[in-house]
């Protein structure tokens, strides 16, 4: 009886593992990385403070998720527990989070300049 | 330093890589703050997170800038049969788990060789993950989705809308996990085959629509970062989109211009415009055989098929809600019997398409809280942000619009030519806004510029 290719190479198959297959079967490939490499520069984070006491501390906020009412709660508790401690509210840097964006987070390192702000807490990520 | 909910401690660390800043002090908050009440969230904000924000700002940072140890580009990451490569590309994360054709070094050159692109060129740095985008990385992607080297331009084109700020790509893995939606126009819909007729927004009712389509989504996972290991934060997420050709034929029948006019190019020009979108909604069987007829069910699909989205009228997208509404050819052809420019269309839609203020008002300030401040939308005309239309008698039953002016009310032509149907989208405001590139098909100039002569690129 005639066995047509097709069903030879299917027959034939059975006889053999399937890594043995695949390997008798199948090309191989060396492929490529479909990342590209970063852009950006790592950047040294700014110094941390040796403390809290009497320092400037800015508040930006994506004027999102309860930040009107947990910003508040911050600061009360940073002037509770340090000496001298001020803040910086986020309505001096504007909502960074919205139509604005792009042009209110460039202007921010100014503005922090400006304040004389000695370290940032942002939020919030939710 | 940084706040955040829990569950947003991966996305931030990835985002700060992305800016270069590796260490960034992250100061977590116990499950989501807009599930708590007022006093259980102070609570664990003093008892739980305060201890890691003043941690954050006084602790020193270790910190080292060495290289980077991943792959270069012409890298073999994997050998093996076609199993296997898959097999290791849905294990490493690089592949949406539908068969790709491996990217092997000759293939992407090949495909990048068709369109004689530098495959070295730097299209800018995308973000959130701070990479390169790259022609390579772009045809990489674009051989692994099965995309046509004739493809590329487009694919160009696309990486330039995603590298544009104005689009906003970061935030493609935001709360309500829109997806991208692609609009092209221009010559190249016929010349590449794009289908523009039935099934238009079909998974592979088109080809060259499903396979752009999934390069989009393969390129955002690869190069943009947007894996749940990264900057994907969506809830749920939505599938990805096919392609939208709009069907010129129809528009030029009855004198309306390509919806890439709407951004500025002229009538013919090849062009991909995205925006992402949050919602989809049929408006089916629509009955009429006059504009003022069909108009009141359409608006009401605009109205119905929008929620959340208000926040971009006013809150967090200010002026920035634009939705879409695709018409099927027979329905455009009424407006274009009666003679009706799309922009009298757009403002009988924009009289229609209205909600009781008070519904507005729940969806921005109540049952959401993404318009700090709870504030009604006649303080919020008060303020100047939003125009005196949202505000005109103080009645909370007063119908409002839900877009800031009628020119933001998108109209696009396309699917089934003989069937009285229509679809609307609700878009994601700022967070992938309506951004248009053309396209630009002619040979490359870099003939000179191969993947073994990087030294000649420029």
């Amino acid at each position: 009886m005639l066995i047509r290719p097709r069903f030879r190479a299917f027959f034939g198959s059975l006889c053999l593992s399937d890594s043995a297959k695949m390997a008798y079967m199948e090309p191989t490939f060396d492929v490529v990385w479909p990342k590209s490499p970063l852009g950006t520069q790592a950047r040294r984070p700014a110094p941390r403070l040796d403390t809290l006491h009497g320092k400037r501390i800015g508040f930006a906020w994506d004027y999102l998720f309860r930040g009107d009412e947990l910003f508040p709660v911050l600061a009360k508790e940073l002037r509770t527990r340090f000496d001298g401690v001020e803040i910086v509210n986020y309505d001096v840097f504007g909502n960074l989070h919205g139509p604005r964006e792009h042009e209110l987070v460039a202007q921010l390192p100014a503005g922090l300049a400006r304040h004389r702000v000695d370290a940032v807490v942002s939020g919030n990520g939710c | 330093m940084s706040l955040v909910c829990e569950g947003f401690e991966r996305q931030a660390r990835a985002t700060g890589r992305g800016l270069g800043f590796d260490r960034l002090p992250i100061a977590v908050m116990k499950g989501h703050v807009d599930a708590q009440s007022y006093d259980d969230m102070v609570a664990s904000f003093v008892g739980y997170t305060l201890e890691q924000i003043v941690s954050g700002l006084t602790t020193s940072i270790d910190w080292d800038d060495e290289g980077s140890a991943e792959p270069a580009a012409l890298d073999v990451v994997a050998s093996g049969t076609i199993d296997e490569i898959h097999r290791t590309f849905v294990a490493n994360g690089w592949s949406d788990g539908l068969a790709i054709i491996p990217p092997t070094r000759e293939r992407v050159e090949a495909f990048i060789a068709v369109t004689g692109h530098d495959p070295w060129r730097v299209l800018g740095t995308i973000r959130p993950s701070g990479r390169d985008v790259t022609v390579w990385a772009i045809a990489v992607n674009a051989v692994m989705a099965g995309c046509e080297a004739v493809q590329l331009p487009v694919l160009l084109a696309l990486a330039e809308v995603l590298l544009d700020p104005h689009y906003g790509v970061e935030h493609s893995g935001n709360t309500t996990g829109a997806d991208a939606l692609v609009v092209i126009n221009g010559s190249v819909i016929d010349d590449l085959g794009f289908n523009h007729g039935p099934g238009a927004m079909r998974d592979g009712a088109g080809a060259p629509n499903t396979v752009v389509a999934r390069w989009l989504r393969l390129f955002l996972r690869n190069v943009c970062g947007f894996t749940a290991d990264e900057h994907d934060k969506a809830t749920f997420g939505n599938s990805s989109r096919v392609v939208l050709a709009e069907d010129e034929g129809a528009l030029a029948e009855i004198g309306w211009e390509p919806f890439a006019a709407t951004f500025g190019h002229p009538a013919g020009t090849d062009a991909v415009t995205v925006a992402r979108m949050n919602s989809g909604a049929m408006v089916g069987s629509v009955f009429g055989s006059t504009p003022e007829q069909i108009v009141p069910y359409l608006a009401d699909g605009l109205a119905r098929v929008t929620g959340w989205d208000l926040t971009h009228v006013c809150g967090l997208g200010q002026g920035h809600y634009s939705p879409l509404l695709v018409l099927s050819p027979v329905l455009a052809r009424v407006f274009g019997r009666a003679g009706w420019s799309k922009a009298q269309v757009q403002q009988a839609l924009y009289e229609h398409a209205r909600i009781p203020a008070w519904r507005f008002e729940k969806l921005i300030g109540e049952w959401t809280n993404l318009t700090a401040g709870r504030r009604t939308l006649v303080e919020l005309v008060g303020a100047g942000l939003v125009p005196p239309v949202f505000a005109e008698t103080g009645d909370p039953d007063r119908l409002v619009p839900i877009v800031t002016s009628p020119d933001k009310l998108m109209i696009a032509v396309a699917g089934d030519p003989n069937r009285t149907n229509a679809y609307v989208f609700s878009n994601d405001g700022a967070h992938g806004d309506w951004t248009s590139k053309a396209i630009d098909r002619a040979y490359s100039t870099d003939l000179v510029c191969r993947v073994d002569n990087r030294e000649a690129c420029t």
